[in-house]
């Protein structure tokens, strides 16, 4: 498989209460990818040193086969960037925002930006200094759109839009790689928004990657089950328990929130003794809770 | 690429800019019209009073283009500074070619207030009748000041881009060099530390020699 961006070993540490440890990220090429975890799990910090933005300690680096910090200004002629923060010169109006960026990128579409201008609504003679936070962060999609990027990094882009915009700017997003096929790295709390459109979920807590898998995999591995009567000591377990909890209202039983679920795996509480009583399908908020709750504090099962 | 960011650096410094050129326009023009040389009669000035204040009207020229200097290199970074430089480092191009850019735009907006001072000072010794043994430096003088603005503005444009982290670490420096020659100078030991340190910077022969001394546009 061929990597967008891949990681190994990688380093960083801001001050003494930050550390990102030995991250091995592998963005596959063609996908869009989330990159979820809670605030200050480090999913910034990441994006900005596979950017070049930050220097590692030590690991390796290559987006779009470029060494990063190394080649870093190539790699920006093929990857459009919507940081978390606008950064825009605030004196330029829309259109002169465009004439500036479009002069850097060799790849510049100026028919499409003229395009995602009138699709996003923007007036093209208004400063940028008094566009609101929505028209902002439409401005930064539509920039690294137009750039005809291989590789499109989005840091938090839909975060404190109303849905109105977070949709239009998802949309965007979408038809873009549909006809494009370029590769799109997302990072994001919003949970519910990766679930519609990524098929490779990678998730963040603390500094480290706590899992990194296909979406369909990440979505339908993760279950709810109801279960009666089971062992304390519950012997090898052909799933990966995330949670053992007793049930509300119902004595002897209990809900596992397990990883890896295959429907043939109802044998195994026959083999236990116990009685499995349902199956539920978690949502992806709801697995990448469960998911963060185990990572904090692995269970044995 | 360089047009795009010659554009930015214009709307981000232009109100200075052409307020800095309309001074420089002025100066030359007040200068004379002061000291009495575009008066006609002369019989009722005295020649050194007259060139000490055309001497005393040139001090505004190296104000000017200290002031020319700062301003195009603040609006240079400012911006920049408020987005953590995150823009301007994931453009595609080398870093030291983005500083050159930006650089060399500042250098492009000189040219028209050079061009503003220049102008004052042909108008302003035109048309008036030296006497015997005076000279006009108007050329010299809008050269000078292309070069003075170009050596404070490069000097201020090295300080502009760097960190908060460095500006501290200068301005502490410089004030640090202050306090330890107040020091010194209270215990009577090496009196006039600060002194001799400006003699070293601005006097001997360097780039910001330029910047002192007298600008004089009528002179012997």
């Amino acid at each position: 498989m061929n990597y967008a961006i891949e990681t190994t070993g990688l380093h960083y540490r801001a001050g003494t209460t930050f550390e990102l440890g030995d991250l091995d990220l592998r963005v596959p090429t063609g996908s869009i990818y989330g990159f979820l975890g809670p605030n200050g799990s480090g999913k910034t910090t990441t994006i900005r040193l596979c950017l070049g933005l930050l220097r590692a300690a030590r690991g390796t680096i290559r987006v779009l086969g470029h060494a990063i910090p190394a080649e870093t200004h190539r790699m920006f002629a093929r990857v459009g960037y919507v940081p978390e923060r606008p950064h825009l010169y605030p004196t330029l109006t829309v259109r002169e925002a465009l004439d500036y960026h479009g002069a850097f990128h060799p790849r510049w579409d100026a028919a499409g930006a003229t395009g995602l201008l009138r699709t996003f609504g923007l007036a093209a003679d208004t400063r940028i200094n008094r566009l609101s936070k929505g028209e902002n962060g439409k401005l930064l999609m539509l920039l690294a759109l137009a750039q005809r990027p291989d590789l499109l990094v989005l840091d938090e882009p839909t975060d404190g839009l109303d849905p109105v915009v977070r949709r239009d700017v998802l949309m965007a997003v979408i038809e873009f790689v549909s006809e494009s096929g370029a590769t799109v790295f997302v990072s994001s709390h919003l949970v519910h928004e990766l679930e519609r459109i990524c098929d490779w979920v990678g998730v963040m807590d603390r500094g480290r990657l706590v899992a990194e898998v296909p979406m369909h995999s990440f979505k339908n591995g993760i279950k709810r089950l109801r279960v009666r009567n089971a062992p304390a000591q519950a012997g090898d377990m052909p799933f990966v328990l995330l949670a053992r909890e007793r049930a509300d209202g119902a004595s002897g039983t209990e809900v596992w929130v397990v990883r890896g679920w295959q429907p043939t795996m109802h044998q195994y509480f026959e083999g236990i003794g116990a009685v499995l009583q349902d199956v539920v399908d978690l949502d992806l908020e709801e697995g990448f809770v469960e998911l963060l709750r185990t990572a904090r504090s692995p269970r044995e099962g | 690429m360089f047009r795009a960011v010659c554009r930015l650096q214009w709307k981000a410094s232009f109100t200075a800019v052409a307020l800095i050129a309309v001074a420089g326009f002025i100066v030359p023009l007040l200068a004379v019209q002061r000291a009495g040389f575009a008066v006609g009669d002369r019989r009722a000035w005295d020649l050194v009073t007259m060139l000490a204040a055309v001497e005393s009207a040139g001090s505004l020229f190296q104000i000017l283009a200290i002031m020319l200097g700062l301003t195009l290199s603040v609006s240079a970074w400012s911006a920049d500074h408020q987005g953590d430089h995150v823009y301007a480092l994931t453009l595609p191009v080398p870093r030291w070619y983005y500083v050159l850019l930006r650089f060399g735009a500042g250098v492009v907006l000189i040219l028209p207030v050079t061009l503003a001072v220049g102008l004052g000072c042909a108008l302003a010794i035109q048309g008036i009748d030296l006497p015997a043994g005076l000279r006009s430096y108007g050329t010299a003088i809008t050269l000078r000041f292309a070069l003075a603005a170009l050596v404070a503005y490069a000097a201020t444009f090295a300080l502009a881009a760097g960190t908060k982290r460095t500006a501290a670490l200068i301005l502490g420096s410089l004030v640090a060099v202050f306090a330890i020659s107040e020091l010194l100078a209270m215990v009577g030991v090496g009196q006039g530390l600060l002194t001799t340190l400006m003699v070293g910077i601005f006097a001997r022969p360097g780039p910001f020699e330029i910047l002192a001394g007298p600008w004089t546009l009528i002179g012997v």
